[in-house]
């Protein structure tokens, strides 16, 4: 573990399960991703104007109109178990 | 050691616009779930986001009725988190540049102004609804029912600065925005409905002392009256902890209202936790000065130009934040009948306590199309002048609820009108002092409570229909000169 990270904490806040041997791996890998983050904060760029977004398209906005949606049977079908209407998941309290 | 707490407050306003607002699937109320879904609000793979117009004018509104100032090149984020209501694990939602920022907004505490300050107002998603089946306690669940009708709803987040003192000015701050978005016709404002949800962000610390304490955000506070209970309990918890030299961390606590305490949900996400990050769906968004006067026209009334209004009649400030706070028609009606009156006090205290006492027991909740202000005027007109008894204003009030009246017309053909006239007094006062004259003996002093019963014996005499001002006044000079 460095300082600036650990691994099993990302690896909690994406809920994805890691073996130890990927851990080891991304360890290394996120090391290398923050070395680089690193050498881009060394960059002057106080006279820069902010870019804030990689597209130079502006966002294009919608009327409020509603349009049919999906059948109430499409928008469940693909849905492992449902009841009364609803979808059913695991209990979800942390 | 004495303790000062401060409170942020973060509250949720969901907008009152037709269609959701990163898709056309239309905002319904219903209980029938999952009836409004397609496959963006549903977070399904491949689909694309498309901003609601109507959603983001609203925002501006807001922000503009929130004296904020508005972020001309802003964009959306990704909130990253997981939980089952989220269908995308992530929330669209806006972090470095909200729509809003630094603001205020004026309110009223009984009888004074204060300003909370804004720090921001963003725009973001709604998220769907979860029942937890089982026990009925949401710790022991056995499954979980999800309706992802809510699911994309535009919400937008009012947050204000750490500078609210009391419980009871965190009430009036939401009593403030309530009445803010429903004047601006931008929600329905509607707290049993979760048209605005509030969470507060709380922590004491030494008086004096230029740093906060350790915050505790506060959840599941449905009502402003849960909201002020909640409030106090965690300040009196936190100042016992750190009289007892307890460390009070960082977590977010559930009200729970059945026991009326506080308790611990989770330790609290840092924001680092949620991985913001700009959301490669949504290019840049550009609020030009012409979408800001677009908006900025829309805006016909906020509280606080209600509020001066109110005030330049002559209220005080409470009886004008009471009115500005009350429905709609009230305060319109307010307005039309003082201008008749002239009389703010007594038009303020006929409307809200008559008037509105006899509504509620005859369970209407709107006025009948003849009652207007020119009628109300004239009836308060003519108890004030003494023309009829308090009673029989009330019984003439009661009348005009149920039939087309003409409250002058009626009190006269009804014999309501008071006598002021002092010769038809002083005969009615002659005769009861000699019908009475074992009473007159044991009198002592003008103060004496048999006046009272004389006088009683006059109106009685009278049917009602003199003023027992003028009999007071006669009979008192009849008997002592």
């Amino acid at each position: 573990m460095t300082k600036d990270f650990n691994i099993d904490d990302i690896s909690n806040l994406a809920s994805i399960h890691l073996e130890e041997k990927e851990k080891l791996k991304l360890q290394k890998d996120l090391e290398i991703v923050l070395e680089h983050v690193d050498a881009l904060k060394n960059i002057d760029v106080k006279d820069e104007k902010i870019d804030i977004h990689p597209l130079s398209k502006v966002l294009e906005l919608r009327e409020d109109e509603s349009t049919p949606s999906l059948s109430h049977e499409d928008a469940m079908k693909n849905s492992p178990e449902t009841k009364d209407g609803h979808f059913v998941v695991p209990p979800s309290i942390e | 050691m004495s303790l000062k707490p401060t409170i942020g407050m973060e509250t949720h306003v969901e907008l009152d616009t037709e269609s959701k607002m990163f898709c056309s699937c239309k905002v319904v109320e219903t209980d029938e779930p999952n009836i409004s879904l397609c496959p963006t609000c549903l977070g399904l793979p491949g689909a694309l986001p498309v901003p609601n117009k109507k959603a983001i004018e609203y925002i501006v509104m807001l922000s503009l009725g929130a004296n904020c100032s508005i972020t001309k090149e802003g964009m959306f984020h990704r909130k990253n988190y997981f939980y089952p209501d989220l269908p995308k694990n992530y929330q669209i939602s806006q972090f470095d540049f909200p729509v809003g920022v630094e603001g205020s907004l004026e309110i009223v505490i009984e009888d004074s102004l204060h300003t909370v300050a804004i720090e921001r107002v963003h725009m973001e998603e709604d998220t769907g609804k979860s029942i937890h089946l089982g026990s009925g306690r949401i710790d022991s669940a056995t499954s979980t029912l999800l309706d992802f009708n809510r699911s994309g709803v535009p919400l937008v987040e009012v947050v204000t600065k750490p500078i609210i003192s009391s419980a009871k000015m965190a009430v009036a701050y939401i009593e403030e925005l309530r009445q803010l978005v429903i004047d601006l016709g931008i929600s329905k404002g509607k707290l049993e409905k979760g048209n605005l949800r509030f969470d507060a962000n709380i922590s004491v610390a030494e008086e004096g002392s230029d740093e906060l304490g350790v915050k505790v955000e506060i959840k599941n506070m449905n009502s402003l009256k849960s909201l002020e209970k909640a409030i106090d309990y965690e300040i009196l918890r936190q100042t016992k902890m750190v009289q007892d030299k307890e460390s009070i961390i960082q977590e977010t606590r559930h009200w729970d209202e059945n026991k009326q305490v506080t308790l611990s949900m989770r330790t609290k996400e840092g924001s680092a936790d949620y991985r913001y990050f700009s959301d490669p769906d949504l290019p840049n968004m550009v609020i030009n000065e012409e979408f800001i006067e677009i908006s900025q026209n829309q805006i016909k009334e906020t509280p606080e130009k209600k509020r001066k209004t109110l005030l330049d009649t002559g209220l005080s400030l409470s009886d004008s934040n009471y009115l500005d706070k009350g429905q709609r028609w009230l305060y319109e009606l307010y307005l039309s009948t003082v201008k008749e009156t002239f009389d703010c006090k007594s038009t303020f205290n006929f409307l809200t306590g008559e008037l509105q006492g006899q509504m509620r027991k005859a369970e209407i909740s709107e006025l009948p199309q003849w009652v207007n202000s020119e009628k109300l005027a004239g009836l308060i007109n003519l108890f004030e002048n003494n023309e009829v008894s308090f009673t029989s204003a009330k019984d003439i009030l009661a009348k005009l609820l149920i039939e087309d009246i003409d409250p002058k017309s009626f009190a006269s053909d009804n014999n309501l009108i008071q006598s002021s006239d002092n010769d038809e007094i002083k005969t009615l006062v002659t005769s009861v002092i000699n019908e009475n004259q074992d009473i007159v003996e044991r009198l002592e002093n003008p103060e004496d409570k048999l006046v009272g019963f004389l006088v009683g014996q006059v109106m009685k005499s009278s049917e009602s229909k003199v003023n027992p001002g003028s009999v007071k006044e006669v009979l008192l000079k009849e008997l002592f000169g």
